[in-house]
């Protein structure tokens, strides 16, 4: 024993450090806010998703910051240093795989996240900014997977961008201008490739983080929803606070999304087709995976010709889109309870069964074009 | 009218002590009880409903000095303080101190007038700095995305590649382009071409030359109807994919696309799928030892009418 403790307490540098933030911040009072947040009815499994989500959108940041070192944005080397991360760099195979693996379990956990929120009835009043701000971080979500897929620079990427485009040009009146806009020119090429990177890596993510900051800012000021069923006694009871049952749950929901991720890049890691040209050979152009069920619906007969188009591409989109963002406007009814608002219980199977139709025929139609 | 702290409370027989606490119910945001210290000799919790009647420094309870003193101590370690959890607007409920807390207003800030004027100001000069700079920025975005069309002629080919009428042969050709500031580089690119029957000819042509123009108007160049051989865009003109020569099960041979399934006869006449418009014609020549010149055009997709973009 060659120290002894003067003065009964010591002092360990960690909470010295700690006090003096907590002297010029608040700290300790910051933290217990943070943690003390009251989840009316108890923490539950089924609220994970939110949490995940800033998990992925961390993880893909990450990787995203690493796979820059690297990637080159330009027409005649975007696709050369893509193949070099994947056949050269150590591990570069596997942070583009989580990167690109990462963006499919961002759309899954979205889905997850709106359909949950729509289910419970969480988007009515006092909730309905926190509603139209989860809307816009879903548009940004998808503006994220469809600028990113350019990036690589190989056929998919081009061709994925050529009809996506040609999708919004069918915008009534402005939409030649919004499609020249994002390409930077009459067709893909440079000016695309250098719009796509900038607006993935500096404008989406700005957008994002405080879009997602207002969403958690908004989500703190109206609180939990809770469950829809139980009287106001029951969920007094089994109410608890944000730490700890919560954040285990979503740590573990976290790691959970973080084997399947790492475990899609190790076993189905990105290979690229042929470097992006107006030329597509034998490739058939085909979006992500969660792209298919639009891309399914404008091979409809009843939406040919012009007309057609612009129903298909513009305006039922639109509607669906105007639909989700007055829906906490129209839909006044306070009652929360799914199987007591038929309406919407039915509206939302009818959406999910289309969009699974739609998904596995584009993905059955394959087997016809070879 | 919430209790206040430090309030006396009095029972029905004598007065127990004051308020040093209020305890906030989480879900109705409202007083649930009030701590009482009973004249130093501890705390006890009493709940709202024992209370009688409310003034500015004075809780009146129902109950009897004993019947408090018999209530079990009160115990701090089951709650936490306001500042220590968040539960939405509570803190907008509690009106537990008698009176207003206050800050001095700086000497400057008193009497100070126009101050709506001054508010407007920073908008105004924030309008100074914003809207000069919206068109130069739209201009510097805006910069690259009408190119110039351009009708050079390319060699894409032999014509002897093609060897049955009406069937769609496709010549895939190299185009250089200089894009900004990029080195001049090749794309490739594919044209489809058609030596076409009598019949296949009268339904493309109906009776007419097709003349193509530039940009002001000016002829560039007539595909005459009695030549047989047709050039189609590689570009599919519903959404822009490539499409293919294939044999349709019921159609026969057809151009088919294999992104939203539009098919096209030899001719180039939509015969099922999404597409809004017949195949796009491109100016074309063979000279005399079978080389196929074109001239590379795009045309928007999508709609009725032809719209040139390359």
């Amino acid at each position: 024993m060659s120290e002894t403790p003067s003065g009964g307490t010591q002092i360990s540098v960690a909470e010295r450090v700690f006090t003096f933030v907590d002297e010029r911040v608040g700290l300790k009072q910051l933290t217990a806010k943070m943690l003390n947040e009251s989840v009316p009815g108890g923490s539950r499994w089924a609220y994970v998703f939110g949490s995940i989500l800033l998990f992925i959108f961390a993880m893909q940041a990450v990787t995203g910051v690493l796979l820059m070192f690297y990637y080159v944005p330009t027409a005649d080397h975007a696709y050369a240093s893509t193949q070099y991360i994947i056949h050269d760099i150590d591990y570069g195979w596997f942070l583009l795989s989580y990167h690109f693996w990462g963006s499919s379990a961002m759309v899954v956990c979205v889905f997850a996240h709106m359909s949950q929120v729509f289910l419970w009835g969480a988007y009515k009043k006092p909730r309905e900014l926190i509603w139209l701000v989860g809307l816009a971080l879903f548009a940004l979500v998808m503006g994220f997977g469809f600028t990113g897929y350019l990036l690589p620079w190989d056929q998919r990427a081009f061709w994925a961008t050529t009809v996506g485009v040609e999708i919004l040009d069918k915008v009534p009146v402005l939409g030649d201008f919004m499609a020249r806009f994002l390409k930077g020119g009459p067709t893909p090429g440079q000016m695309t490739l250098s719009r796509f990177f900038v607006i993935h890596v500096m404008v989406l993510p700005a957008a994002l983080i405080g879009l997602a900051g207002l969403h958690l800012f908004l989500f703190r000021c109206a609180g939990p929803a809770g469950p829809f069923r139980g009287t106001v006694m029951e969920l007094k009871a089994k109410t608890d606070y944000f730490f700890p049952r919560q954040i285990w749950k979503d740590v573990v929901g976290m790691a959970v999304v973080f084997a399947c991720i790492s475990g899609l890049a190790f076993w189905e890691p990105v290979v690229l087709l042929d470097e992006a040209t107006p030329d597509p050979g034998d490739y058939h152009p085909e979006p992500e995976w969660y792209f298919l069920f639009l891309f399914q619906h404008l091979r409809l007969r009843m939406f040919s010709g012009e007309v057609g188009q612009i129903m298909a591409s513009i305006v039922l989109p639109g509607l669906l889109g105007l639909v989700l963002v007055f829906l906490p406007f129209f839909d006044r009814n306070p009652e929360r309870n799914i199987f007591k608002r038929p309406f919407a219980l039915i509206g939302w199977v009818v959406l999910m069964a289309s969009i699974l139709l739609f998904t596995v025929s584009a993905i059955i139609n394959r087997d016809f074009l070879d | 009218m919430q209790p206040k702290l430090k309030s006396k409370v009095r029972c029905t027989d004598r007065e127990i002590g004051e308020v040093t606490k209020v305890i906030m119910d989480p879900l109705s945001q409202e007083v649930s009880h009030v701590v009482v210290s009973m004249n130093g000799s501890g705390e006890r919790q009493v709940l709202m409903g024992a209370v009688h009647t409310i003034t500015d420094d004075l809780v009146q309870l129902r109950s009897s000095s004993a019947e408090i003193t018999a209530l079990p101590p009160f115990k701090r370690e089951d709650y936490v303080t306001l500042h220590e959890v968040e539960i939405p607007g509570l803190e907008r409920h509690v009106h537990v101190e008698s009176g207003e807390v206050l800050v001095p207003l700086p000497e400057l800030e008193r009497n100070v007038k126009r101050r709506t004027f001054f508010a407007n100001l920073t908008y105004v000069t924030g309008l100074f700095i914003g809207l000069p700079l919206v068109y130069p920025v739209l201009k510097f975005l805006m910069n690259p995305m009408y190119a110039s069309l351009d009708n050079r002629w390319l060699m894409v080919g032999n014509i002897a590649k093609v060897k049955t009428e009406d069937v769609g042969t496709q010549f895939q050709y190299k185009r250089r382009v200089k894009e900004a500031y990029m080195p001049e580089s090749e794309i490739e690119k594919n044209v489809w071409v058609v030596k076409a029957t009598p019949a296949v000819l009268e339904r493309v042509y109906q009776g007419k030359d097709l003349e193509f123009r530039d940009a002001a108007g000016k002829p560039i160049w007539t595909n005459k109807k009695d030549i047989p051989y047709l050039a189609f865009s590689g570009k599919c003109p519903h959404l822009g994919c490539g499409f293919k020569w294939r044999n349709h099960k019921v159609l026969g041979p057809v151009f088919l696309c294999p992104c939203h399934l539009s098919i096209y006869d030899a001719s180039g006449k939509v015969l099922d799928g999404p597409a809004p418009r017949s195949l796009d014609m491109m100016p074309i020549q063979v000279s005399a030892s079978g080389e196929v010149h074109i001239i590379d055009m795009e045309f928007k997709a999508g709609t009725k009418s032809q719209t040139r973009i390359v």
